[in-house]
């Protein structure tokens, strides 16, 4: 192991919902829009489903178009690419989210400017994955083996490819050539920052110099409808008043979809070839909670975080970017961890999901872009339909054995803006967990 | 059916398979190779029995597979044989 190496971001790319890229993205998410649409998907099935809306990205948005083998028959064989940017044979072995994994690659090394030897070098490693199964692609072939009773050839010769857990990464990798790691990491709604946390390890340990990393998590309806079983999805509300981390009226996440990547390279070589620094990496920590709950979310795994996290670096974040899923319990509690490691005041809260939902694989890679921008913009963007914070306190305060602050959320509304924030950010905090009682937090500054 | 009518089918298939170049779809006869005169992934192969026995209202056998040489004429051969073969047992 090397010591004393620094990690950059480069680079950043990938598929935002409705959005045309990465540009107006930022230009959304900074001037207050909301992503989240109704879902054509779900209300195609809405005496099943309970909730209707997400932020997702159709088959043939971002210029790429579906071929169906069957008409009606909601199953694209493979995709065209209308731009040209992804040749066919490798399209041949990508699901969506591959698709949209491949082109964040490509925006994310044109934005770091490596040149090919860079890219294919055997110090360029591809750390991607994304949370769900290929489900869009098993669907089909499930259903022509055990429902129609067909040859397995049916499914096609490429379920495998298509479907497998690492496909993502495969498929960047076979595309840009690269000669170093290939592999996914994957851990639910960390996966995301997960992706990006152990790519920046491997640069940091002195065995890559650079690396293509982040989470996808393909426009699927069989995702939805699992999460929308556990009755765990918003429902009632306007399109873009669904997402309301921290309201007093939240009753569920919104359900996304999308992919985030970033080309992250060893400081003083990006430094030494003049690359623009987006942001430094200052340090990644992950762990568990340990008190065996699935599903569950943990103060003391999430206090256990932050001490980690400062054990590496320096922590003065001017924003804490949070996981703030808009769910019952999660929120407060992930309010009050932060609340009790830093203090009351002297920063802000960032709930992005308010804007554009919980894009579970890609939430912590697409969360960490859009901490990247707020350190580009020196904004915060708001946090929408966080209208009204409980000024009593909740359940799980009252309980015996709680260590943590004893003030309701409406005691830390100062924290959480609903409109964007212009101020100085040189440092932000990003936190993702996931179930299995994951947690991940990574901090980030500006180059000086 | 005759060979024509058979060809004029398989390389409308062909045109669906988007890993096979166009261009390489101009020329094709009995005696095109997929593997060494169109360049076909090998994993594309069984894409192509797959979408030719919906095409021509087909099933084959896995032996059939297992014997499928690589030209044009071998896939002809087997789809008259098959249709031949499921006509007789449908007792047509």
């Amino acid at each position: 192991m090397i010591t004393g190496r620094k990690v950059a971001i480069v680079g950043m790319g990938g598929a935002f919902p409705d959005c045309a890229d990465l540009s107006d993205f930022d230009k959304k998410i900074f001037s207050g829009k909301s992503l989240i649409r109704e879902f054509p998907k779900a209300v195609a099935h809405s005496k099943q489903v309970r909730s209707m809306v997400a932020g997702y990205i159709a088959d043939n948005d971002l210029g790429i178009e579906p071929i169906y083998l069957v008409e009606g028959f909601d199953w694209p064989e493979t995709f065209v690419d209308t731009l040209n940017r992804i040749p066919a044979i490798n399209l041949a072995t990508a699901d969506l989210g591959s698709v949209w994994a491949m082109i964040g690659a490509l925006e994310s090394i044109e934005m770091a400017g490596w040149t090919t030897a860079e890219t294919q070098s055997e110090k360029t490693g591809v750390v991607v994955a994304s949370g769900g199964g290929g489900h869009v692609i098993l669907r089909h072939a499930w259903h022509a083996f055990y429902e129609l009773g067909k040859k397995s050839r049916m499914a096609g010769s490429h379920t495998v490819d298509r479907a497998m857990s690492y496909r993502e990464a495969a498929n960047i990798s076979c595309l840009i050539k690269n000669k170093g790691v290939c592999e996914s990491i994957i851990s639910a709604c960390a996966t995301g920052l997960g992706n990006i946390g152990y790519a920046y390890r491997l640069i940091k340990f002195g065995l890559q110099d650079r690396a293509i990393a982040g989470g996808v998590e393909g426009t699927a309806l069989e995702t939805f409808v699992g999460f929308d079983a556990m009755q765990v999805l918003s429902k009632g509300f306007a399109p873009a008043e669904s997402s309301r981390p921290f309201d007093i009226r939240r009753n569920g996440f919104v359900c996304s979809f999308g992919a985030g990547i970033v080309a992250l390279e060893e400081y003083e070589m990006a430094k030494a070839r003049g690359a623009n620094i987006l942001a430094v990496i200052d340090e990644y920590f992950n762990n568990s909670d340990g008190d065996g709950d699935m599903f569950y979310p943990s103060y003391g795994g999430q206090k256990r975080l932050w001490q980690g996290l400062a054990e590496g670096t320096h922590i003065k974040p001017d924003v804490v970017k949070v996981h703030g899923t808009a769910t019952p319990v999660g929120d407060i509690l992930e309010l009050i961890s932060v609340v009790d490691t830093l203090g009351e005041d002297g920063y802000h809260i960032s709930a992005p999901k308010s804007q554009y939902g919980h894009m579970l694989g890609a939430a912590g890679s697409v969360e960490l872009i859009t901490a990247v921008l707020m350190l580009k913009n020196q904004q915060v963007p708001p946090c929408l339909n966080s209208d009204t914070l409980n000024p009593e306190l909740e359940n799980f305060q009252k309980k015996e054995g709680w260590e943590g602050s004893m003030k309701p959320a409406a005691a830390y509304r100062h924290l959480i803006q609903q409109e964007t924030v212009n101020k100085e950010i040189n440092q932000v905090v990003c936190l993702n967990y996931g179930f299995g009682g994951t947690n991940s937090a990574v901090a980030i500054s500006k180059d000086v | 059916m005759d060979r024509k009518e058979i060809l004029a089918g398989l390389i409308e298939v062909l045109r669906t398979v988007r890993t096979v170049d166009p261009a390489k779809l101009e020329n094709v006869t009995e005696e095109t190779d997929f593997m060494t005169d169109m360049n076909t992934p090998s994993t594309e192969l069984i894409n192509i029995a797959a979408k030719v026995e919906q095409k021509f209202d087909v099933e084959f056998e896995d032996e059939d597979i297992d014997e499928l040489g690589s030209k044009v004429k071998d896939i002809i051969d087997l789809i008259i044989k098959v249709k031949a073969r499921t006509e007789a047992e449908r007792g047509e």
